[in-house]
């Protein structure tokens, strides 16, 4: 089957991106103003249920938010 | 981190290695006496030159038959060696079946004795004995123009010079032949007129289209060769590109695919005789007149190009417009270089863009597979045609991406690139922003390559999963955690001064 073939067969499933390039900054921008924030409620209290609470969707919402961000100032990871 | 990263960087490396398909251009070495069997014999042959653009494009038409008392699958095709190392897209095919596709050509070295290079074209069938194939070859000769006079006043005429045999360089006895010469214009002032070839007026003139021939070469022994010159009007540039580099990079998470062409340009026509005029330029200009000089350049992109950019060494160059296309229609960037491009003059910039990667990339129906299709180069489009010596096309697929596989799109008709056996092809690691591992990259490397190859499509497989998808992220996610529990750590730490 050469590879042209398998593009053929593929027309039915074109990419879609996760979220579209008009909305990267809103999203990007929300993830990481959210993860700012939690960062700073970790801040004020360190404990370790803290750690579990806030610190870990804070470093999840800023790992996301981040390539969001990036993608949407035009440097496509 | 360090176990995460060994478990990553060892998936690459089995990704890379587990890549298929990659081809590097060998050429076969034949003995220093070589001579082809003379096992076949062109019974008729026509050979149209055509000298409207830049570069030189042939198209051979040979009806060839089996002498021989055995099946025959090989046919070489002999160049000198200068004029084999400039030939480009070259490309064989049955006349009479075109959809069946291109034939596979084999390259090989110089002959010692002769000085001869070949392409050894493999017939799909072999060639039954007394019966006969008629092959399609076409192919483009690049930097084989000479401007006559070599220098010319700014505003003047430019005229090219062209040399080549009457006689085809054949391996085989060929029993009659032609040459059609095409030309940009009737202002042909110097042609060859042969004298003893044949009977009547040799080269026939048709408008801009001088016929050679037909010539009754049966008693001609192969490699006899009958030098013809031709010198015409081209006052257009002679553009040649040095080097174009072209990056193609692919992203998942931005739906983006960023595209850009890097040109070390030159101008081929005559040099000027004197000094460069502003205002004679200016003036020229006003008018409209035909010019050596390249003035602006048309590059059309394709239907939904975005943010395009024109950088050449000293920065932004504000002389260049884009006229984007309804959504369906391609867009148009028109660039007008800093300054004009004279004959031996240079020029290098680079042109960028986005598209949305929707329209180039589709997921196979096997799952984490995508199939991404892509134009092998897009590049000016003028009348007058552009040569490229060198074509470096770089591929960046999303880090992680493996099981690469790639192919040149063929159609009826060609496509102007080489075979896929004449194409470099390379995997890498590129490092760039937000990457720990590095993007996979194909890279492709052509030599000799025209205008033609505008149209050519490059197909591109690999596996991307989810996991792959994710390291940006989560690396992220790692790292921002580590720095919280190393807080959490230290603030656990009881540094008071109190008796324990």
């Amino acid at each position: 089957m050469s590879l042209n073939e398998v593009w053929e067969a593929a027309s039915a499933s074109p990419f879609q991106p996760l979220v579209p390039k008009d909305s990267q900054f809103f999203v990007g921008f929300c993830l990481l103003l959210l993860a700012v924030i939690f960062t700073g409620l970790f801040g004020l209290n360190r404990s370790f249920l803290s750690l579990a609470s806030v610190g870990l969707p804070a470093s999840l919402l800023f790992g996301f938010g981040s390539v969001f961000m990036i993608c949407a100032v035009g440097v496509y990871v | 981190m360090r176990f995460f990263t060994a478990t990553v960087l060892g998936l690459l490396t089995s990704s890379l290695a587990a890549a298929t398909n990659l081809t590097s251009p060998s050429r076969l070495a034949l003995p220093a006496d070589f001579k082809p069997q003379q096992v076949f014999k062109n019974t008729n042959l026509v050979r149209n030159t055509n000298l409207e653009k830049g570069y030189v494009r042939e198209t051979i038409n040979v009806v060839v038959e089996n002498i021989d008392k055995q099946a025959q699958t090989d046919y070489y095709i002999p160049f000198p060696s200068d004029v084999f190392e400039r030939v480009g897209g070259f490309e064989v095919r049955d006349k009479k079946a075109t959809d069946k596709g291109r034939f596979v050509v084999d390259a090989t070295e110089a002959v010692s004795t002769s000085g001869n290079q070949y392409f050894i074209v493999h017939l799909p069938e072999p060639l039954a004995p007394k019966s006969q194939i008629t092959l399609g070859i076409s192919y483009s000769v690049l930097n084989s123009l000479s401007p006559r006079p070599a220098t010319i006043g700014q505003s003047d005429k430019q005229y090219l010079h062209y040399a080549f045999s009457a006689y085809v360089p054949s391996a085989y006895q060929t029993i009659t032949q032609k040459t059609k010469v095409k030309f940009p214009s009737t202002d042909v002032p110097d042609y060859t007129t042969t004298s003893d070839l044949k009977s009547g007026a040799d080269p026939e003139r048709k408008g801009a289209t001088y016929t050679y021939g037909p010539y009754d070469t049966a008693k001609v022994v192969p490699g006899t060769e009958y030098p013809i010159a031709v010198r015409y009007e081209f006052t257009n540039p002679v553009v040649t590109v040095h080097l174009l580099e072209r990056d193609l990079e692919v992203s998942h998470w931005g739906g983006n695919l960023a595209t850009e062409d890097r040109y070390w340009l030159r101008n081929n026509g005559s040099e000027l005789t004197s000094q460069f005029s502003r205002v004679d330029w200016t003036f020229a200009n006003y008018q409209r007149a035909p010019t050596s000089a390249v003035r602006e350049i048309t590059y059309p992109l394709k239907p939904g190009s975005v943010d395009p950019y024109f950088i050449d060494d000293i920065g932004n160059v504000s002389t260049s417009r884009y006229r984007p296309g309804n959504g369906k229609t391609a867009g148009n960037l028109e660039l007008k270089p800093r300054y004009p491009i004279f004959g031996g003059w240079n020029y290098s910039f680079k042109v960028g863009w986005n598209n949305d990667l929707a329209a180039f990339l589709r997921e196979t129906a096997k799952p984490d597979s995508w199939v991404l299709k892509v134009p092998f180069i897009q590049g000016p489009k003028a009348s007058e045609g552009v040569q490229y010596e060198r074509v470096v096309v770089r591929v960046v697929l999303p880090e992680g991406a493996h099981n690469v596989r790639f192919q040149t799109a063929e159609g009826s008709s060609s496509n102007g690139l080489p075979g896929a056996n004449q194409i470099h092809a390379s995997l890498s690691s590129f490092k760039t922003f937000m990457d720990t591992l590095g993007r996979t990259t194909l890279t492709l490397e052509v030599d000799g390559l025209t205008d033609e190859a505008r149209d050519a499509e490059l197909i591109v497989t690999y596996d991307y999963t989810l996991m792959d998808a994710l390291r940006k992220p989560l690396t992220l996610f790692g790292g921002l955690l580590s720095v919280f529990i190393a807080l959490w750590a230290i603030s656990n730490i009881d540094v008071s001064i109190k008796k324990r």
